[in-house]
């Protein structure tokens, strides 16, 4: 008989929880997967989402995978399981995100993937990505512009980001190609591997300074590399602000708060901004549009744009990173 | 001549990481004459310094045939604590004070979940290594800190002429080196690492190793944290992420083995650490192409650690033969 009252109370107890756990009809639900919150786009970026989808009346679940792409597809699957009707990941990486978008596809759930191109599949999704070539192409122009403006002769080095990281890969083709414009007044003597690692960072950069101490411009291929590059430009005596004679030219990509700083300051040149309101806005939005049976295109480009010491104050409340406050 | 050729070989093989650093250092002096000057000399030590420290740590666990891989997030963690506290406006002594706490404070978890749970330390540390990474992650709301200027005297003050990183690299170095040499406390971590039963049966207490060599490892981790940011001035999110594996693989090169009982800290894992930043130094000395870099990198770890392999096999087969 005891045993029989357990086991009524446990089905109760399992009764009471499933219909805790089952949400409320009617509202959409939308699953948002990061594969980190490890940088501050990241987290901009999954602030910007849940802002987004509350501005629609959405329903959200949240999962991170902590760099780890299993545990990433594991989190859409449980999406899956519990029903949601959108998926917006931010994927690991350009091929592991394959499975996760057949996963989707199975159950008929509209799915967009956010800030990174998956690697060609058959399968149906959208992807919101910001045009990191040519935002790096026209930022690394900027620098270009500048560096004939002044008459001198620039030697110059770019700090590249993990390099299966396909936005790291376009980064690094728009700077090359940017610059090939500019080869009678720049010329490229370092390319600094980063892996997106502050410390691998800090290293190359005082490296190559020390084999070329006259290096007069550099561009970092993210903004959260600043620290690294502004240690070794201190350590080597050549961090100076624009104007003075042993300036050297700085640009970055993300748009993030230290850069944001770093223009208002006077020590950045250029930064190439993702606009990433737009980017969450539109990864939203065409999820909606799915839903209502709308064609949505299958790549939706988010031109981003160049904030420099002109524009700065026409552009600066467009920069993500000049909402946050630099701790 | 037979014999002078097989003492030649063997010497070969007993110094492959010392060969291959004066390789490494012949073949970058000439592609770029500015890596062989004074001053790049000092760089890599200055590079080599956070790394150094990590690995002196990671040396004392792999001896006892264990590992620790949440080395990373001690540093992430004591980074961001003392970060928060500077920036606050605590005086810096009490940061890092605060940092040591924190390391001696995880290692001291290690050991007791390794040796009362008797979990295996690569679980242990695997969860620690979450455990780190997480509070850190939520104490600096996922946001980097950048640190005022008085916190990047540690990473570019100098004494005599000499950075403070490098005086303080070679102080752990020699201090372990001395403790490992020198000690009863440093025999018996070789004992347990050659077999903790045996060391057991000879009245060698294994907890109290194990609780020493992870005590050791999480304050170098938290000290070598302190010395990479004090050389950034800022802390971000990503901040330790895979120096584990590097402060790993810089031991092993150094002729430390996984399996415990053999290696030291020097010259071993201070020339692997040297190595591994030669390498680093070099590759963007005579801007080699980015996709080489991981290349060359693992192409040295191989080398190594086959050598070590064969070297391995060699003595297995002398004792089988009964041979010295």
């Amino acid at each position: 008989m005891k045993r029989f009252y357990t086991c009524q109370g446990l089905i109760l107890v399992m009764v009471v929880l499933a219909l805790a756990c089952k949400r409320p009809k009617g509202r959409t639900t939308i699953g948002i997967s990061f594969e980190t919150l490890q940088t501050e786009y990241w987290v901009a970026s999954s602030d910007a989402l849940k802002a987004a989808c509350e501005e629609n009346g959405l329903d959200y679940l949240e999962a991170i995978a902590n760099g780890d792409a299993n545990r990433q597809f594991e989190q859409v699957n449980n999406f899956i399981s519990r029903g949601v009707d959108g998926i917006v990941i931010a994927p690991k990486d350009a091929h592991t995100v394959i499975p996760v978008i057949k996963a989707a596809n199975r159950a008929e759930i509209p799915i967009v993937i956010y800030n990174r191109l998956p690697a060609p599949n058959k399968g149906s999704y959208t992807t919101i990505v910001a045009d990191n070539y040519e935002i790096t192409k026209q930022t690394v122009r900027y620098l270009g512009d500048l560096a004939r403006a002044s008459g001198k002769q620039y030697k110059a080095m770019i700090l590249i980001g993990d390099l299966g990281d396909t936005n790291a890969v376009l980064r690094r083709e728009g700077f090359n190609d940017a610059i090939l414009e500019y080869e009678d007044v720049i010329d490229v003597v370092a390319e600094v591997p980063t892996e997106w690692n502050q410390e691998k960072a800090l290293a190359g950069v005082t490296n190559a300074l020390q084999a070329n101490p006259d290096i007069g411009l550099i561009f970092s291929s993210s903004d959260f590399l600043f620290p690294s590059v502004i240690s070794a430009l201190k350590n080597a005596g050549k961090y100076h602000p624009i104007g003075h004679e042993g300036h050297v030219l700085l640009g970055g990509f993300d748009g993030d708060a230290m850069a944001y700083q770093l223009l208002r300051s006077n020590y950045l040149d250029a930064d190439g901004v993702q606009n990433v309101y737009y980017e969450c806005d539109l990864a939203i939005q065409a999820i909606l549009d799915i839903l209502n049976g709308k064609e949505v295109d299958s790549v939706l480009v988010d031109p981003g744009f160049v904030i420099h010491q002109e524009n700065l104050e026409e552009m600066a409340p467009k920069m993500w990173g000049a909402n946050l406050e630099v701790p | 001549m037979k014999q002078i050729q097989h003492s030649g070989l063997q010497w070969v093989s007993n110094n492959s990481t010392l060969l291959l650093f004066a390789v490494a250092i012949a073949l970058f002096g000439i592609l770029s004459p500015a890596f062989l000057s004074f001053q790049n000399a000092f760089n890599i030590l200055v590079q080599a310094a956070a790394l150094g420290i990590l690995a002196t740590g990671m040396t004392f666990v792999l001896l006892t045939a264990g590992i620790d891989l949440s080395v990373g997030s001690i540093m992430f963690l004591a980074g961001v604590i003392s970060g928060k506290m500077v920036v606050d406006g605590a005086p810096l002594w009490w940061a890092g004070l605060v940092v040591v706490v924190i390391g001696l404070e995880f290692g001291c978890l290690n050991a007791l979940l390794i040796y009362r749970l008797k979990v295996i330390p690569f679980i242990v540390t695997l969860a620690t290594f979450y455990v780190g990474r997480g509070l850190g992650l939520f104490i600096s709301d996922t946001r980097a800190i950048n640190l005022p200027e008085s916190f990047l005297t540690l990473g570019s003050g100098k004494v005599l002429g000499i950075p403070l990183p490098v005086i303080l690299l070679f102080f752990v170095i020699t201090l372990a080196h001395l403790v490992l040499t020198r000690t009863t406390f440093g025999k018996h971590i070789y004992a347990v690492g050659h077999d903790p039963e045996k060391a057991r049966k000879a009245g060698i207490s294994v907890n109290r190793i194990l609780l020493g060599v992870y005590v050791i490892c999480g304050f170098c981790a938290a000290l070598g944290g302190l010395v990479a940011i004090a050389q950034l001035g800022a802390v971000s999110p990503t901040f330790g992420l895979q120096s584990e594996f590097m402060a790993i693989a810089a031991a092993i090169l150094g002729g430390v083995s996984l399996f415990g009982g053999r290696g030291n800290v020097f010259p071993g894992t201070l020339i692997g650490v040297l190595l591994i930043q030669t390498i680093q130094n070099g590759l963007v000395m005579v801007n080699a192409d980015p996709y080489l870099y991981p290349l060359i990198t693992a192409a040295v770890i191989f080398l190594v650690v086959g050598i070590d392999s064969l070297q391995n096999q060699r003595r297995e087969k002398a004792k089988r033969l009964g041979l010295k």
